[in-house]
């Protein structure tokens, strides 16, 4: 005969006070939010300053600027965030047992990555509304002319990169390699996507593997929606691909220990 | 009508793992009753922590069975980890939340979780509330997380290399702790003679995934015709407790 226990899941209670955990363990480490923050203003910025033809009108009401820039500046906001915070994170918990810990509480330590994603998304928001109100104020930034779909695209450009993530945080067996593979995988995919220039100034067959990877689909998707043009459907598939890709790798290989 | 019998608070039948090259946990059984604070002793790499970790679920046995309760961790795992809790060795924190704020985090996993007020007092970190779990000492430490592991009124604790590391003081404010547990089960790993001998009602020696004897501190010590718990353990297992420095 075994005992008389209900099984109780934690509660929204629990996953308020998860989220809340993450973000003052994200918000006390200042450190780590210079780089997702900090680095996509810095590239408006000097990038801004730099071309005197930003302010070139490429689409009814829409700037050079807002076309080419700011998809670059909002897609590099979430790679910095999913791809090499998020990993490091997981991959310091994992190395000093806190997801252990928690396997032994009602909680899951499911519950934990979670959190973290909703931490990240939030990160996410904050970084593009710094990078955006800046663009707003001192380089007369336009909002996307297919705001619906620039959502959309920001939502798949999301998933996509934190299945970059989950293969970052899956293969790295501690966090100074979470934080190298992360970085190589960061500045890999987005010199390909044109964060260091227009990719169509990179040679053909770089373009190509750029065009197929989800900096670069996330950019030409973004760019398209600024200009209120309909958003190329491969870009729609590289960028659910990569997420699946990364849910499946996670599911396969990821150890919470 | 006549009352079922309540089963025992852990019983773990013939408990296996092995792993590739080395078998960790070679047929360990083991039947500690209600109320009881059972120790497991054993040098380093014994098998102590691979024992209490597939009692815990965190690690399926290769072979045998284990049930908390009656239940079992790793198909009703819901429900024992609500009347589960475990303090694992080494285990880190969220480091920069204040003890506070990790006694609020974790009183929210279960559903009738000890006051925040009462589990600091009742590991003396009241006036600690506001540090963060980074710059607490390591006997503060220990202690928080032994109130991490009380914190949602568990029946049955396991309590991993309690107070390997702290200081003879911080090791007297820990036992006083344990000490004042008198309603739960307590499973308490230790390489500690002394500990053991003070805290538990009955101990298992364990040496290369064995249980090599069992009984009261006192029956052990007549058994080996010792006169201290480490004469006899060293006595019963040819080993001196601090020798063996393996991985567990």
């Amino acid at each position: 005969m075994s005992e008389a226990v209900h099984a109780r899941r934690p509660g929204p209670r629990a996953w308020l006070k998860l989220i809340q955990a993450e973000a003052k363990m994200v918000t006390r480490d200042t450190a780590g939010l210079i780089v997702p923050l900090g680095l996509p203003l810095l590239i408006l910025v000097m990038q801004g300053i730099s071309f005197e033809d930003l302010g070139v009108e490429v689409a009814e009401g829409v700037t050079a600027f807002s076309v080419f820039l700011l998809p670059v500046v909002v897609t590099m906001v979430v790679a910095t965030i999913a791809v090499i915070n998020m990993p490091s994170f997981l991959a310091t918990y994992r190395k000093t047992k806190l997801l252990r810990r928690l396997a032994v509480t009602p909680a899951s330590p499911a519950m934990v990555l979670v959190a973290q994603m909703a931490v990240s998304f939030i990160q996410v928001l904050l970084g593009i509304g710094i990078a955006f109100g800046v663009a707003m104020v001192f380089f007369d930034a336009d909002l996307p002319r297919s705001p619906l779909v620039a959502a959309a695209v920001l939502l798949a450009c999301c998933a996509a990169m934190y299945g970059v993530g989950m293969i970052v945080a899956s293969i790295s067996p501690t966090p100074n390699s979470s934080v190298a593979i992360g970085l190589i995988a960061f500045f890999g995919i987005a010199a390909l996507g044109g964060m260091f220039g227009p990719a169509e100034n990179l040679p053909e067959p770089l373009q190509t593997i750029g065009s197929w990877l989800p900096f670069g689909a996330s950019v030409d998707a973004l760019q398209h929606a600024w200009a209120g043009e309909p958003v190329d459907p491969k870009n729609w598939l590289v960028l659910g691909a990569t997420a699946a890709l990364g849910a499946g790798v996670a599911a396969a290989l990821f150890r919470w220990e | 009508m006549t009352e079922k019998p309540q089963p025992p608070a852990i019983e773990a039948r013939h408990l296996v793992k092995r792993y590739k090259h080395k078998t960790a946990v070679d047929g360990i059984s083991l039947r500690v009753a209600r109320g009881e604070t059972f120790g497991i002793l054993g040098t380093n790499g014994a098998g102590k922590t691979t024992t209490v970790e597939m009692i815990a679920g965190l690690r399926k046995p290769t072979e045998g069975s284990v049930r908390i309760l009656g239940l079992d961790p790793f198909t009703e795992r819901a429900k024992v980890r609500q009347i589960l809790g475990v303090q694992l060795q080494g285990a880190y924190l969220h480091g920069s939340l204040t003890a506070r704020e990790l006694v609020d985090l974790y009183r929210g996993f279960y559903p009738d979780p000890l006051d925040a007020d009462e589990a600091l007092t009742m590991v003396e970190l009241t006036d600690k509330a506001r540090t963060k779990f980074d710059d607490l000492s390591g006997g503060q430490m220990q202690r928080l997380s032994i109130a991490l592991a009380l914190i949602g009124r568990p029946q049955v604790v396991i309590l991993d290399e309690l107070t390997t590391g702290l200081d003879p003081r911080a090791r007297r404010r820990v036992w006083a702790t344990i000490e004042s547990l008198s309603e739960q089960t307590v499973i308490l790993i230790s390489h500690a003679m002394d500990e053991v001998e003070r805290l538990c009602d009955r101990v298992a020696l364990i040496d290369a995934g064995r249980v090599l004897a069992h009984g009261t501190p006192g029956q052990l010590r007549e058994q080996a015709g010792a006169v201290t718990l480490e004469d006899a353990f060293v006595a019963l297992t040819g080993k001196d407790i601090q020798g063996d420095e393996e991985e567990d």
